[in-house]
């Protein structure tokens, strides 16, 4: 039953296809199917707010018509309907056309036809509600007896499962499963007037496994633990000052301050990273990457969403920038090869540039070297929030800080943010550790793309600190 | 494609929760959201995309023993679909855990009329209406100046409808529209490149200036090269709106809703009829504000909406309410639930906050600082610290203002501080407010604001 339905809706895309391209007048043209199921919780104190189970299905038809976009999102599988959403796709790229001075080509792929089945050892949608809310409620005990200091501890739970089917006129047709797990846990903790917050996020796309390593109690500790320390921490002062970033800062650091400068729509459209392919920007220590094939990393995937590959791509190596992140129309302007960046958060938008896993390379430095020439400075460890701007500018917020003081690290600091330019900055690493860790998250760029960033601890000569002390 | 008539949306609603008291729920409420929008979209100086999106669902809440059970679908054909639905609201509320404080759904009010919310021409605009009004968005920047590179933006026109029902007798219907237009543009010199100004305009009636956006965003632009360093010191800062927005989104208005106030996560709980801001400070939230980007009839639990006093010169008078917020304190609703479409299930949100505006011309207000900045655009707001409204943000960028006059950008400056020191600091609002999401104020004039340059 199921398979003769999976036929079906080939069938039907199939038909869609063929009307956008010798009806419709498409050069090139793709259908994106999805029914998702999600189960969702939210815990605020061991409140269970809601337990929301939910299915979205629908389909996202997006054509290039006279060199311009046309794209319509509706929410039904029947050939009547997308028929229709197919003919206005096409007029609209039409309409939209009426004052293009430069039309989007598309770099050439390969046709590809695959089943990607996702094989998780315990598979989200067969674990019963009442499991996950156990070890939702489990979490929310480690949190709030970790101290009395604890006020707030608010938990999210989010699974999706489900299967996209893919069709473009070039040939491909990918049928795809889908499967996250993700956990968001805040924490606030209160002593006389000092409020401090905690937050740490889980996620993966292995399977439900992933609360097997980072138990209830693991992560319950960790964040609880972050939120009572900063109670007795100080502001930083403002000024420059050395630091050494901890993984999580450095994850952040390479998705939010280049990361995104190397998409090559915003490279295109102006960032400072335009011009400077295969140009030194960064010291010789600074190898970054975007990999979108890292097993059950919560980034990961087969295919993106205009059916190319994921791939592990280079962005500097040694310090030069070496690569940017594609999808077919800034592949095609670059003369360069796809890299399957193109991700839709689902159905109801059209892909964009996004990136998977975005890390920085190990080197060799031990922790403790790290630290030893540091007479005075700070050790970030944990970020709260990230953005950068196109002329290279960074901000991020730290979560987790500490002075450090002859070489050891020494008080907390709280509500620390560090800033600067990007080039700058790059320029500024002096000394890269041997660890290595990947953290979760969740990238907002106008639609929401699940991310993990992450590399080793970095030293940075000198970096601005926002303080208020 | 066709358009759902109010009555089917209705209908809809009802059906379900009758059909989910017939199969045991104790209380019952659902929501039916359709939204139809199309859009244009700007890339790299050019209209080069069109796209309209059709999405519609329903979610619907179900009560068993004072446990909550949600559950919403985007296949509406049939009564299979919503029967399934039903079934797993029912079965989530029977996995679900007991919430002692639950005080059951809302019950049925009369409504406020609303205005300039739904306007018949914006329903009629199509692809080539709003390749027109980015057309001319577009010409504005390009004709500025060569150097401004409009990098992004867009036009879009869209029209939502609305229908709540619960096992209280709620049965409500609700239509609005929406047009808007907006451009982000650089400005590239040589090597130099500006941070991106941004420009926007929406409004719920057809009678946006795509012409003005294209300009501002180019003037910013402009005026964003050449940016200097400054000095730490703490100096007179003016706040625009979209400063503002994302200053105050991240601290303030979770601090005035109900929700973290009870869970001891607002640095105002038990602060009411207390001195938190100078003198010239009065806020709304105005749930029906004629033409609010945030105005409707009802909010999510198909509770009227409201104009509530927050701040009263200075002086916090209330916070913002849900139904469930309100009744665990015997208050009622101040119709301030939330809800993302037919997807998830209300949450205390503002609607239009209003800061009341001040007399003085936004001229007289630059003229009034000595040695001073002008801020627009921050970057890092959201890495603010909710509970205790303490920000470290950068600037991107900020404007000098020497002696009255705004003479040059400058360059990575950072802003740190407390939202509540910013507030107890404003000494002057301008004459100039603004709509911005959920933002209605004018710009305001603040002492002492600590910036870090060097």
């Amino acid at each position: 039953m199921r398979l003769q339905e999976h036929n079906g809706l080939k069938d039907i895309l199939g038909k869609i296809i063929d009307a956008a391209i010798h009806k419709f007048e498409a050069e090139y043209a793709e259908a994106r199917a999805q029914r998702l199921v999600k189960t969702m919780l939210t815990l605020k104190e061991g409140n269970v707010e809601a337990t929301t189970q939910g299915i979205e299905s629908g389909v996202a038809l997006r054509v290039l018509a006279r060199g311009a976009w046309g794209f319509a999102s509706v929410g039904r599988m029947d050939v009547e309907t997308l028929t229709e959403a197919v003919a206005d796709a096409c007029a609209m790229a039409k309409r939209a056309s009426l004052r293009l001075k430069t039309p989007v080509k598309l770099a050439e792929t390969k046709a590809v036809e695959d089943k990607v089945v996702s094989r998780p050892r315990r598979d989200p949608a067969s674990v019963p509600i009442e499991d996950k809310l156990k070890t939702t409620l489990s979490l929310n005990k480690t949190v709030m007896v970790y101290d009395k200091s604890v006020k707030g501890c608010t938990i999210d739970y989010l699974d999706t499962t489900g299967t996209t089917h893919f069709m473009n006129s070039t040939g491909t047709y990918i049928e795809q499963d889908k499967l996250y797990v993700w956990s968001r846990i805040l924490v606030t903790a209160k002593e006389g007037d000092v409020y401090t917050s905690s937050r740490e996020e889980i996620g993966s796309t292995s399977g439900y496994e992933v609360f097997d390593i980072e138990t209830p109690d693991i992560v319950g500790r960790r964040v609880a633990k972050r939120a009572v320390d900063q109670l007795k921490a100080k502001p930083p002062r403002g000024g420059t000052f050395p630091a050494v970033l901890g993984p999580n800062v450095v994850g952040v650091f390479v998705h939010e301050a280049f990361g995104h400068l190397a998409e090559a729509d915003l490279t295109l459209a102006g960032s400072v990273l335009m011009g400077r392919l295969g140009k030194k920007i960064g010291s010789d220590l600074v190898t970054f990457y975007d990999d979108g094939t890292i097993d059950g990393a919560f980034g990961s995937f087969k295919y993106d969403d205009e059916g190319v590959p994921a791939q592990k791509t280079l962005l500097v190596k040694n310090g030069i920038v070496s690569g940017l992140m594609h999808n077919l129309e800034t592949a095609h302007k670059f003369n360069a090869e796809p890299t399957g960046n193109a991700r839709a958060e689902d159905f109801r938008v059209e892909p964009i540039i996004r990136m998977r896993n975005t890390a920085m390379q190990p080197r060799d430095c031990s922790f403790e070297e790290l630290f030893e020439d540091i007479k005075f400075g700070y050790y970030f460890k944990a970020f709260r929030g990230g953005q950068a701007n196109f002329d290279g500018t960074f901000q991020v917020g730290v979560q987790e800080g500490y002075e450090i003081l002859k070489g050891e690290i020494a008080e907390p600091v709280r509500n620390a943010s560090i800033s600067g330019n990007t080039l700058e900055t790059l320029l500024e690493v002096d000394a890269v550790g041997k660890d290595f860790q990947l953290w979760s998250g969740r990238c907002g760029k106008g639609q929401e793309a699940f991310v993990c960033d992450g590399g080793p601890h970095v030293r940075l000569k000198e970096v601005l600190v926002g303080g208020s002390a | 494609m066709a358009v759902p008539e109010q009555e089917e949306m209705q209908k809809l609603a009802e059906k379900a929760v009758n059909a989910a008291l017939g199969k045991g729920a104790d209380e019952a409420e659902a929501f039916v959201y359709q939204g139809i929008a199309t859009n244009i979209g700007i890339e790299r100086g050019q209209i080069v995309r069109s796209s309209r999106i059709i999405d519609e669902g329903i979610g619907l809440r179900t009560i068993l023993n004072k446990a909550i059970g949600f559950s919403y679908t985007n296949v509406l054909e049939g009564d299979a679909a919503i029967n399934e639905t039903i079934d797993r609201a029912l079965s989530s509320a029977k996995a679900s855990k007991p919430d002692e404080d639950w005080r059951g759904l809302p019950n049925k009010k009369p409504y406020t009329s609303t205005g300039g919310t739904y306007d018949q021409k914006i329903v009629g605009l199509h692809s080539e209406d709003l390749v027109k009004i980015a057309s001319i968005m577009l010409e504005a920047a390009e004709k500025a100046d060569k150097r401004v590179f409009p990098i992004e933006g867009g036009a879009g026109a869209s029209r939502m409808s609305v229908a709540a029902a619960n096992s209280n007798g709620i049965a409500a219907f609700d239509q609005g529209t929406m047009v808007d237009c907006s451009l982000a543009t650089i400005c590239q010199d040589g090597s130099e490149v500006t941070p991106v100004c941004f420009e926007f305009n929406a409004e719920r009636s057809h009678h946006i200036d795509p012409e003005w956006i294209g300009k501002e965003a180019a003037r910013l632009a402009l005026s964003a090269l050449k940016p200097k360093k400054i000095e730490t010191k703490s100096t007179q800062v003016i706040l625009t709106q979209f400063a503002l927005q994302q200053l105050l989104y991240f601290t303030l208005i979770d601090a005035i809703k109900a929700d973290y106030v009870q869970r001891d996560q607002s640095a105002l709980k038990g602060k009411i009829g207390q001195k938190i801001a100078s003198d010239c400070v009065t806020v709304y939230d105005d749930g029906v504000l004629h033409d609010g980007l945030r105005t409707w009839k009802f909010d999510g639990e198909g509770v009227p909406q409201q104009k509530t006093l927050i701040i009263e010169k200075g002086v916090l008078r209330d916070f913002i309410y849900d139904n469930y917020t309100a009744r665990k304190e015997g208050k009622e609703s101040t119709g301030n639930a939330a809800r993302a479409g037919y997807l998830s299930t209300p949450d205390v949100e503002a609607t239009n906050f209003h800061i009341l505006p001040g007399t003085k011309s936004p001229d007289d207000l630059v003229s009034e600082v000595d040695n001073g900045l002008i801020m627009y655009y921050l970057q890092g707001a959201h890495s603010s610290n909710p509970a205790s409204g303490e920000f470290s943000v950068v600037a991107t960028p900020a404007w000098k203002i020497e002696k009255g006059n705004v003479t040059h950008a400058t360059k990575g400056v950072m802003m740190v501080g407390n939202i509540y020191q910013v507030l107890t600091n404003i000494t002057a609002l301008a004459n100039n407010e603004r709509k911005l999401g959920q933002l209605i104020a004018p710009w305001m004039l603040v002492e002492n604001v600590k910036v870090i340059g060097k």
